[in-house]
């Protein structure tokens, strides 16, 4: 940043960033030190379900409820969102609890 | 929405597909498989899942598991495939299946993370392919805990390709023909089964030798607890099992005290052992349900200690990390708090224990050269209190301790000065909650370390001296400028545990965001022990919450 000036607001703000001692600029480096992100998360489908492809919450789709629907419908997270094929196909009609749930029951802790 | 009118038709096809699986699969005749001898089993599956001349079952008879695997399998058979039991019928069958078609210990080790519910970040080594294949959905923990045959390791992907036929895109199969170059042109999943097929076969050495001595675990008796909680710190105890009603079943008295503030816990419990050593409890404070622990240990084959991790949370996220000796008549040593003594200057020290005696004077405690011990100045069966002056030209380092003939190795610290602080875990993750989900909550620490004799920080021989109070704070991360997203992610209190704010769009927001963001948890020590300041921080993601989960028992898609 030595041989430019910034010359807008958004600009001014990159170079003070950027030379911030704590080096805190990483996100289009990658390789830097530090935190790994995910920790069992889903960052694949670019964006993932919690994390982004940098490891961050920047690039989600967002609000997550503007997606929800296109989830459920495509069962395109079905670890992360009852899916309609299958397990929920009235999820959204909310009148599956009258059915045991045995995702609830405990199988395996006396 | 303009996606549903064409959906209803492809469930039917999808679901056709799958329920074929066990017939075609019935006509099995390889030579292995395990025969089922168990009357439940047989009674409630064998409608679908055929049986032969041998009492081998279709899909059952090929693969092995944990009881978490068998439990996931046998909720899909009832809530899918329209098998009908009874909760205790298919606790039962659970049961039957993970001492029978279970795991060897040294099967299931490897994948301990996996059953303890620990967030960590962890790479299979075995086949990048099967690990960028499998992982994308769940861990790869729930893959490697699995042993089958190659016909079945098939069947589980077709199953896969059944329930989420957009599992095709998302990386089962390649997007097109393969590259020239490509000198393997098989699609990512026929790559795994391969090598599923090879790493987790049905027959293994491990599982015919632990077959052959397997038996109910003997654990009655007193066993010693050392462990410790995130932001806690230390945690000394004993717990006394009894044999319960059936073989491999036991009932639990616990009681632990927190060495930094002194609170003791006392929680009484039940437990099942699984396949003679995966240890599955439940413990309670008094008869109150929300004190709820979930114990899960890995009995070693000697009988003589036990770890793991027990834990609750909407997320199983709050955990104690716990491991167990078996104690007799003899003194034992568990730690010493604090575990650092700073040079020149006098401390209170306390050494827990079990069976320690009751007339120890300050002769029979040993810390090491530089180390005086003063007297006693309180004593139990568990812990023992003492005065103890720590020589200004003490030599710095760990130091074993001995107490009335029994040891511990590198019990105690000597430190001149702390050098630096360091916030645990390095990388957090929180889920908003609160309004239709519940918050997954993240605990943070610090910890004091001196540089050691190297004098460089981060390096092997630093030497840890503890959890120190520290204030603690947010600062934001920076991704996108102006996110400003520590005014909307939520708080983190003076013990470091942060509780992330509700979910929702947040109308407040830019584009109505939810309250998610990535921050810095940034801990502030300015305790005596350091010439100056110190300061260390963390990544903190606070994201969204899971709609649906596999494993927790509160959670239910709404
Ligand atoms: C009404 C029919 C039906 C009944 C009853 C039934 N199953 Fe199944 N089972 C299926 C179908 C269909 C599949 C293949 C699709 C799947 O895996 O969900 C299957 C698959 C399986 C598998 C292979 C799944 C895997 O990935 O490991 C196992 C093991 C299994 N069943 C065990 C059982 C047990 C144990 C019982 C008795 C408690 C049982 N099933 C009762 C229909 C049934
Ligand atoms: C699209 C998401 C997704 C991907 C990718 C995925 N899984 Fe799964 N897997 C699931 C879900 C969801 C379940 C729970 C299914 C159920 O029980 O209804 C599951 C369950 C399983 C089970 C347990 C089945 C049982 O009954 O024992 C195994 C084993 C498994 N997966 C292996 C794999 C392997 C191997 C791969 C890679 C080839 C893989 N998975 C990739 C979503 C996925």
């Amino acid at each position: 940043m030595k041989h430019l000036r910034p010359i807008n607001q958004k600009a001014s703000k990159i170079e003070a960033t950027v030379s911030r001692p704590d080096h805190d600029v990483r996100a289009m480096q990658g390789g830097s030190p530090g935190p790994h992100i995910p920790l069992g998360c889903s960052f694949v489908f670019s964006p993932g379900w919690e994390v982004d492809s940098t490891g961050g919450t920047a690039g989600l789709c967002q609000p997550v409820e503007r997606d929800l629907f296109d989830c459920y419908i495509t069962c395109f997270w079905p670890a992360h969102v009852p899916d309609h094929y299958n397990y929920a196909p009235d999820w959204t009609a909310k009148c599956a609890a009258a059915q045991q749930d045995w995702r609830n029951i405990d199988l395996i802790f006396p | 929405m303009i996606l549903l009118p064409a959906r209803p038709q492809r469930v039917a096809l999808t679901l056709l597909t799958v329920s074929l699986l066990p017939l075609a699969v019935g006509a099995q005749s390889d030579p292995e498989g395990i025969p089922v001898t168990h009357t439940a089993v047989v009674q409630n599956c064998v409608a679908c899942h055929t049986q032969d001349s041998t009492g081998r079952m279709s899909r059952i008879s090929y693969s092995r598991k944990t009881p978490e695997g068998w439990q996931n399998t046998i909720r899909r058979m009832v809530m899918l495939q329209n098998a009908r039991l009874q909760p205790d019928v298919a606790r039962d069958i659970v049961r039957y299946l993970a001492d029978e078609h279970g795991l060897a210990p040294e099967e299931a080790r490897p994948g301990m993370f996996e059953v303890e519910r620990r967030m960590i970040d962890w790479e299979y080594e075995g086949d990048e392919d099967t690990q960028e294949t499998c992982k994308v959905c769940h861990s790869l923990g729930r893959v490697i805990l699995q042993r089958r045959t190659k016909d079945d390791w098939t069947s589980t992907i077709e199953l896969h390709r059944g329930l989420y036929p957009v599992v095709e895109f998302q990386g089962f199969r390649r997007g097109g023909p393969s590259d020239e170059d490509d000198d393997d042109p098989r699609h990512p999943m026929d790559k795994a089964i391969a090598h599923l097929a090879r790493a987790f076969p049905l027959e293994t050495d491990e599982w015919r030798s632990w077959s052959a001595t397997k038996r109910p675990a003997r654990l009655a008796g007193m066993w010693a607890v050392s462990g410790s909680e995130m932001g806690k710190g230390p945690l000394y105890g004993t717990l006394t099992v009894q044999r319960g009603e059936r073989d491999g079943d036991v009932t639990t008295a616990l009681e632990y005290r927190y060495a930094r503030d002194g609170n003791t816990v006392r929680r009484t419990g039940r437990a099942t052992v699984y396949t003679g050593f995966q240890w599955r409890g439940r413990s309670f404070e008094g008869s109150d349900e929300a004190t709820a622990l979930r114990e899960v240990m890995f009995v070693e084959r000697d009988w003589q200690s036990m770890s793991g991790r027990w834990f609750r949370g909407d997320y199983d996220e709050i955990g104690l990390d716990v491991s167990l000796h078996r104690v007799r008549s003899d003194p034992v040593v568990l730690g010493v708090y604090p575990m650092a003594a700073r040079t020149g200057q006098a401390h209170t020290v306390t050494v827990f224990g079990a069976n320690l005696p009751q007339d120890i004077g300050a002769d029979a405690i040993d810390l090491g050269p530089g180390v005086d011990v003063r007297r006693v100045t309180s004593r139990s069966p568990t812990a023992v209190t003492a005065q103890i002056q720590v020589a200004a030209d003490a030599a710095l380092g760990p130091r074993d301790v001995f107490i009335a003939g029994s040891n511990m190795e590198r019990g105690l610290t000597v430190f001149d000065e702390v050098h630096r602080i360091a916030v645990e875990p390095r990388a957090g993750l929180a889920r908003v909650g609160g309004i239709v989900f519940p918050k997954q909550l993240q605990q943070f620490q610090a910890v004091a370390f001196h540089n050691g004799p190297d004098e460089d920080p981060e390096t092997d021989d630093d030497l840890r001296l503890g959890v120190v109070d520290v204030t603690w704070g947010l600062e934001e991360y920076t991704r996108t400028f102006d996110d400003n997203d520590i005014d909307y992610v939520g708080a983190i209190d003076r013990n470091g545990l942060f509780t992330p704010a509700a979910d929702g769009p947040n109308p407040q927001r830019n584009q109505n965001r939810n309250n998610i963001g990535d921050v810095w948890v940034v801990a502030t020590y300015a305790g005596d022990n350091a010439p100056a300041t110190l300061r260390a921080r963390a990544h903190l993601v606070v994201t969204v919450p899971l709609y649906l989960r596999w494993e927790p028992w509160k959670v239910t898609p709404r």
